[in-house]
């Protein structure tokens, strides 16, 4: 399990309505991409902030790593607005840095907006939704097992890798190949017949091949958050246009 | 009459492994069964023909003095008396989280959302585990996934519960507080079939006992009984209880 999922599964926005979250991550998201950079990405980045911190408690320490994550591939890619190639080697690209700058904003914002969604959204939750929104169910019940099998053959990866190291298979970078090859082999096997033990298991309690329905609680949603969510944007958007 | 009989239940393996060679049982309504026997014996197997999972080779099944059948109505109509509950939990919990997992078999007994929900909830406080309703089943303990596992079955309300190794790989405490529950679920109706290792946990636990080997019944009676009794203990290559 990554710590994106296991935050999202744990914060204290989890029983939010999906529709609620959706629309705060998604309307940061659109904002930050639609917004001139300065200054509407530092007040989505702070709102953001805000949001995943004070609302959904999630330490500030571990959203700032989780955050920093991706800005090494935005560092890069707004490094080469930087310098131009000519005639006479590397220079400064005129307006480069202004142009990195504003790059570097506005992704930063952007990957912002959308990590308040998903890191109080579980994956799950979000394919689901999907059914909502007119995706075949079996489509989406199969994204939920590959989900589910994802997480148990990591587990096992997990436990094999550390039998091999166990043993010396990972000492040197030749014994590192053949056992990581040989994890890789064993663990398809492993996988398929898991997967003929779960529908054993599913058989077991009254499935005949249909549908995989489950219950899924659905907590009701707020106008009031719904309406407040919605003022906050228009907030952001009004500051982001109107204050140079 | 016995609930649950089984007569010359006969299974091979593909490949041509034998498991089972004409089993002859009886799961008698209120009594705890303990099925013993070594690794490989046949035990899980056993289970698996016990609810329709696997389908014998030769012999038959009789529920309630009714022969069963393997179509699709029949298989239904079993499931929903016979529950079963796999070894390890990883096999049985699909859903995202506890209670999405533990509404799967009522939903297919095509219940009403509102029943299935009661269900669900009854379920889940029969096993103590209320408060891990909205839990993603792969942040959950060991003994954790055992229970949700179970409660997935017993929120079908069977009349039979057919339990592999429930408390293989469990710390002693938890064990007892299974035990426990198991009990709580035998008093609320339900007639419990067991697979176990553990000699000593079956002769505490169990009204009678069964001995497997080599996919054949070596022993069969009074759990009290027949774990003392050493000759048809180590015909079934266990170590019998001591007095």
């Amino acid at each position: 399990m990554t710590p994106i999922d296991r935050i999202a599964a744990t914060n204290r926005w989890r029983g939010r309505p999906l529709v609620e979250k959706a629309l705060l991550g998604l309307g940061l998201l659109a904002l930050a991409l639609a917004l001139p950079p300065w200054p509407a990405a530092p007040a989505i980045l702070v709102v953001a902030t805000l949001v995943v911190t004070r609302g959904a408690g999630v330490p500030l320490a571990t959203w700032a790593k989780i955050l920093a994550a991706p800005l090494g591939f935005v560092l890069t890619g707004a490094a080469t607005l930087i310098v131009t190639v000519g005639d006479h080697g590397v220079a400064l690209a005129p307006g480069g840095l202004a142009a990195a700058s504003a790059l570097t904003l506005r992704a930063t914002a952007a990957i912002a907006g959308l990590l308040t969604l998903t890191l109080t959204t579980p994956a799950t939750d979000l394919v689901a939704a999907l059914r909502r929104v007119g995706v075949p169910a079996e489509i989406v019940e199969i994204a939920l097992l590959t989900h589910r099998f994802l997480l148990v053959a990591g587990d096992t990866a997990q436990s094999m890798n550390a039998a091999q190291a166990a043993r010396l298979g990972h000492v040197d970078w030749k014994r590192r190949i053949r056992s990581t090859g040989m994890l890789a082999a064993n663990l398809l096997p492993r996988t398929l017949d898991r997967a003929h033990r779960l529908e054993q298991g599913l058989a077991a309690r009254g499935w005949t091949g249909a549908s995989l329905a489950v219950l899924r609680p659905e907590p009701p949603v707020s106008i009031r958050r719904l309406a407040a969510i919605l003022a906050l944007l228009v907030a952001l958007a009004l500051f982001g246009c109107l204050v140079p | 009459m016995s609930l649950l009989v089984a007569e010359g239940l006969t299974y091979v393996y593909p490949g041509g492994v034998p498991a089972l060679d004409h089993v002859d049982l009886a799961v008698a309504r209120g009594r705890r069964l303990a099925v013993l026997g070594p690794n490989g014996a046949g035990k899980t197997t056993l289970l698996l023909h016990l609810n329709g999972t696997l389908r014998p080779s030769a012999g038959r099944i009789l529920l309630d003095g009714a022969p069963v059948a393997w179509d699709r109505a029949g298989l239904v109509a079993w499931r929903r008396r016979v529950g079963l509950v796999l070894q390890d939990a990883d096999d049985q919990l699909f859903a995202p989280t506890v209670f999405e997992d533990v509404s799967f078999g009522p939903l297919n007994l095509g219940l009403a959302r509102d029943e299935a929900e009661a269900r669900v909830r009854e379920a889940l406080e029969a096993l103590d585990i209320a408060d891990l309703a909205d839990r993603p089943t792969h942040m959950l303990s060991f003994g954790q996934k055992k229970r949700a596992a179970i409660a997935g079955a017993v929120a079908m309300r069977p009349e039979i519960l057919l339990l592999d190794e429930p408390t293989a790989g469990l710390d002693a405490r938890s064990a007892r507080r299974l035990l426990a529950t198991l009990e709580a679920l035998e008093a609320a109706g339900a007639t419990l079939v067991f697979t176990t290792h553990d000699v000593v946990l079956a002769h505490r636990f169990a009204h009678d006992a069964v001995l497997f080997q080599d996919g054949r019944i070596v022993g069969h009676g009074p759990a009290r009984d027949l774990l003392r009794d050493a000759a048809a203990m180590d015909r079934a290559g266990l170590d019998a209880v001591e007095a």
